[in-house]
């Protein structure tokens, strides 16, 4: 009997082992660490709240990364999004050719990786020679010829990396590619269960089509586009290799391409400072569960 | 395949069963004799197809198989010690030669055998960061390249993770053969953490088949940065007609702070002085971003961004898009392997000066070779500093080191060498050895100052603001922009200085009285 009570406890503690060892304390430590300045884990001072002061009084570059993330995601969520339900709408409809092939088309960016993304975009805006620049030099170079009172300062010629303003574009159009196969996929899946006869029947009522996607499209996909918009929004919020690639370590000039993660990764792994890192972190942390619990009560369908 | 027969002694009836959807052993239909998979392992054995999928079986099979080929392949038992270092062409360089220190070894039974590993830069990077936070096992001998030696030495003297070699350049009288301004890049606090690789003076490359031929520009008639822009924006062209300059006379660009640095130690600028003292808002500096922004815009633009390393541009140089690059002695060496269609057409002449007579070199890159404690503590730090001291300083490894990768020595006594002063066809039948090594007393000093990187982000970041207010005010005139950039690099040192504040190691330090001004001879380093 002693043997069945115990049981239970042994099956668990692989589980609970490597969970205590490696989530855990891990956790926990970093609450610990998020007090103290340290350079790397041999040398730690316990400084108080002096790293949430620096963070919000002094740190020019996490704000810098904060405002960056918000344009970012402000891309992701109104240029992305809603492009990816475009899409989905488009190859949901029976009388698109090939649908399969195109739904592969679409989505097989997400299957080679940031890593290559982030290189394959470094040559697209390359400056000088780079095939998107030189696309847009020569056709708004061609529009200033030949369109009258067309002005000069629409002619393009742009240093995308090296130029501040054009390092967020660049991200948002590499990421864009990239995930807007991935999101289609999520909303292609929940417009196939929007019930065709909830359709027939407001199209009888003389619902429009318009109509019909605000009153029957929209509501009957909102739980899983409210995921996706949590996923995007976890997902930028937690960006780091493509700009780490894409623009540098350091986010390019101005640090426009700056992400909070990068800049906690700088702290914590090129300056040594893990407890400044630790700091960074936590904020990110509450931030993302701030944003999960407005998510929970969005999708609650009690709030309809 | 077939279906699976029917269980011979199943305890279940074999005709439909309407079971609950909750049971465990729900069973399908017999017309779905797929489904039964569940119920006939009980009956007649065990089948491996009713268990898993034979794809799930087919990758069992080759995880397995792969396992135990893994387990089974011998590890090279690799006696000796282990050097780390990043750079494809010094790994080249190296191999041979350390061939040639294990041969010497195995025959002479002295020493240890020596291998070589060439490790991706940010893998070593942070191996290495790793091995002295964590303690993970690290070589035995590191090179470290000067832009991530900072890292190293953030915190107090004695959790840098290199043993300090400064008594022993002194007892063995190395540090007097070396060039002095060679080794203020390693040296931290007073104390030198690596051996010098190099002293990388900086010169201008031109293509003179542009400049020379084409133009008739007398490149002596170029003294100064000012002279430059004025001679030198006879080479802008514009190819196709359009309207627009195809071809520009440098390539640089404005915002790139290691090409800002180099221009800003010539000017007698820079991050911190050799007394570790902040400079960033020196007049100098301010000079020099106002000259950059000058540069890349406006009327009088005569810069283009062809960065190194960089397929698109390389195609700029191959294109002849860009005449002037500065070029450190190692970047003659990665033209001369990434560009060999450029060879003939370039010639070399000292950089423009700041002012006439001021110096006419910079400095750019570098790499160190460090021991770390761990050698130390493993018994095994004579045998690598001998090795060390074979690499670094041996007059073949000169030889080498510059007949392979176009490097100068920080060795002064093998400057004199008759490899250094050959002509050298690439650069047109200049004997570019000579003209590196008639600047390299004169490269400036730099610091290894644990907050150089966050100044040089800062100096970044005043160069995009005053990019940003002459693109506002229409203005790209150096006078015009030399208010501005004096105020945005105030701005700039005052970020810095609350950074440096914020370090309670440093504090410590300095409260311990422990904070020794680095022992540097920055007259070397003085202009010409």
């Amino acid at each position: 009997m002693k043997g069945h009570k115990l049981a239970p406890y042994l099956f668990v503690a692989p589980f609970l082992t490597l969970f205590l060892v490696f989530i855990v304390y891990p956790l926990l430590q970093s609450v610990a660490l998020a007090f103290m300045q340290t350079n790397g884990p041999i040398s730690r001072e316990f400084v108080g709240l002096s790293n949430f002061d620096w963070l919000f009084s002094v740190d020019r570059d996490f704000w810098t990364s904060i405002l960056n993330i918000l344009i970012y995601t402000a891309g992701s969520m109104f240029i992305q999004l809603p492009a990816a339900l475009g899409l989905a709408m488009l190859l949901n409809r029976q009388d698109v050719k090939a649908r399969g092939f195109w739904r592969m088309i679409f989505f097989a960016p997400i299957l080679v990786g940031l890593v290559f993304v982030a290189i394959i975009f470094g040559l697209l805006f390359a400056p000088n020679n780079g095939i998107i620049n030189l696309f847009l030099n020569g056709f708004t170079g061609w529009l200033n010829a030949w369109v009258p009172f067309y002005p000069d300062a629409w002619v393009f010629d742009i240093e995308f990396r090296w130029t501040a303003e054009y390092a967020m574009p660049a991200l948002i159009i590499a990421s864009f590619w990239m995930y807007v196969g991935f999101n289609m996929i999520y909303f292609l899946a929940a417009l196939q269960n929007v019930s065709k006869d909830l359709m027939e029947a407001a199209e009888v009522d003389g619902a429009g089509p318009w109509q019909r996607f605000l009153n029957v499209t929209i509501p009957a996909i909102r739980p899983v586009g409210t995921f996706v918009v949590l996923l995007s929004l976890i997902g930028s919020v937690q960006l780091f290799e493509l700009p780490y690639l894409l623009i540098g370590p350091d986010g390019g000039p101005g640090q426009k391409g700056l992400t909070p993660v990068m800049h906690l990764f700088a702290e914590g792994f090129d300056k040594g400072d893990l407890g400044y890192a630790s700091a960074i972190g936590w904020l990110i942390a509450v931030v993302l569960f701030g944003v999960a619990l407005v998510q929970k009560k969005l999708a609650d369908p009690g709030t309809e | 395949m077939g279906p699976p027969p029917g269980p011979i002694d199943s305890p279940f009836p074999s005709e439909p069963v309407h079971k609950p959807r909750s049971s465990a052993l729900a069973v399908s239909p017999p017309d779905d004799p797929k489904k039964h998979t569940p119920l006939s392992a009980a009956g007649s054995g065990w089948r491996p197809l009713d268990t898993m999928s034979l794809g799930s079986w087919i990758i069992v099979a080759i995880a397995v198989v792969s396992s135990v080929i893994v387990l089974a392949l011998p590890v090279p038992d690799r006696p000796g010690l282990e050097f780390w270092t990043f750079a494809r062409n010094h790994s080249k360089m190296y191999a041979p030669l350390s061939e040639r220190w294990n041969r010497r070894v195995e025959e002479t039974g002295e020493g240890e055998l020596m291998n070589l590993y060439q490790l991706e830069f940010t893998a070593l990077e942070r191996r290495t960061l790793n091995g002295f936070w964590a303690g993970t096992p690290l070589a035995d001998l590191i090179e470290i390249e000067g832009g991530s030696f900072y890292k190293f030495v953030t915190g107090p003297l004695e959790d840098v993770g290199f043993v300090d070699l400064t008594d022993l350049l002194h007892d063995e009288g190395i540090y007097e053969t070396l060039n002095a301004p060679s080794l203020t890049a390693w040296t931290n606090r007073g104390r030198v953490f690596g051996l010098p690789h190099d002293v990388h003076p900086v010169l201008l490359a031109y293509r003179a088949d542009i400049v020379e031929d084409e133009l008739g520009i007398d490149v002596s008639t170029i003294q100064t940065w000012d002279d430059f822009a004025r001679v030198m924006s006879a080479a802008k062209a514009d190819f196709d007609g359009d309207g627009r300059i195809d071809r520009y006379p440098l390539s640089f660009w404005f915002n790139d702070v290691g090409a800002l640095e180099v221009l800003m130690l010539q000017a007698g600028g820079g991050t911190f002085d050799a007394d570790d003292n902040i400079i960033v808002a020196s007049e100098a500096n301010a000079r020099v971003l106002a000259t950059a922004v000058s540069w890349c815009f406006g009327e009088d633009r005569i810069a283009i961004d062809a960065p190194e390393f960089d397929a698109g541009g390389n195609q700029l140089k191959l294109d002849g898009r860009v005449v002037c690059a500065m070029m450190p002695d190692w970047l003659a060496g990665i033209w001369k392997s990434d560009l060999p269609q450029l060879g003939g057409k370039i010639k070399l002449m000292p950089l423009p000066a700041w002012e006439p007579g001021g110096r006419r070199t910079s400095v750019r890159g570098g790499t160190m070779l460090g021991i770390p404690r761990a050698t130390v503590e493993a018994g095994e730090f004579e045998d690598a500093w001998a090795f060390a001291k074979y690499l670094y300083l041996a007059e073949e490894v000169a030889r080498e080191l510059f007949l392979t990768a176009n490097i100068i020595s920080p060795v002064k006594s093998y400057w004199d060498r008759p490899f250094y002063h050959e002509p050298d066809p690439y650069f047109s039948g200049q004997p570019s050895g000579t003209l590196y090594i008639d600047q390299a007393p004169h490269v400036p000093p730099r610091t290894s100052h644990p907050f150089r990187v966050v100044a040089t982000t800062e100096i970044g970041r005043a160069a995009n603001s005053l990019r940003n207010y002459a693109d506002a005010r229409g203005v790209y005139d150096v006078e015009s922009l030399l208010p501005e950039a004096r105020r945005l690099l105030a701005e700039a040192q005052e970020q810095v200085l609350k950074r440096m504040e914020r370090n309670v190691f440093l504090q410590i330090e300095t409260a311990g009285g422990e904070t020794d001004n680095a022992d540097t001879d920055a007259d070397a380093g003085g202009s010409s």
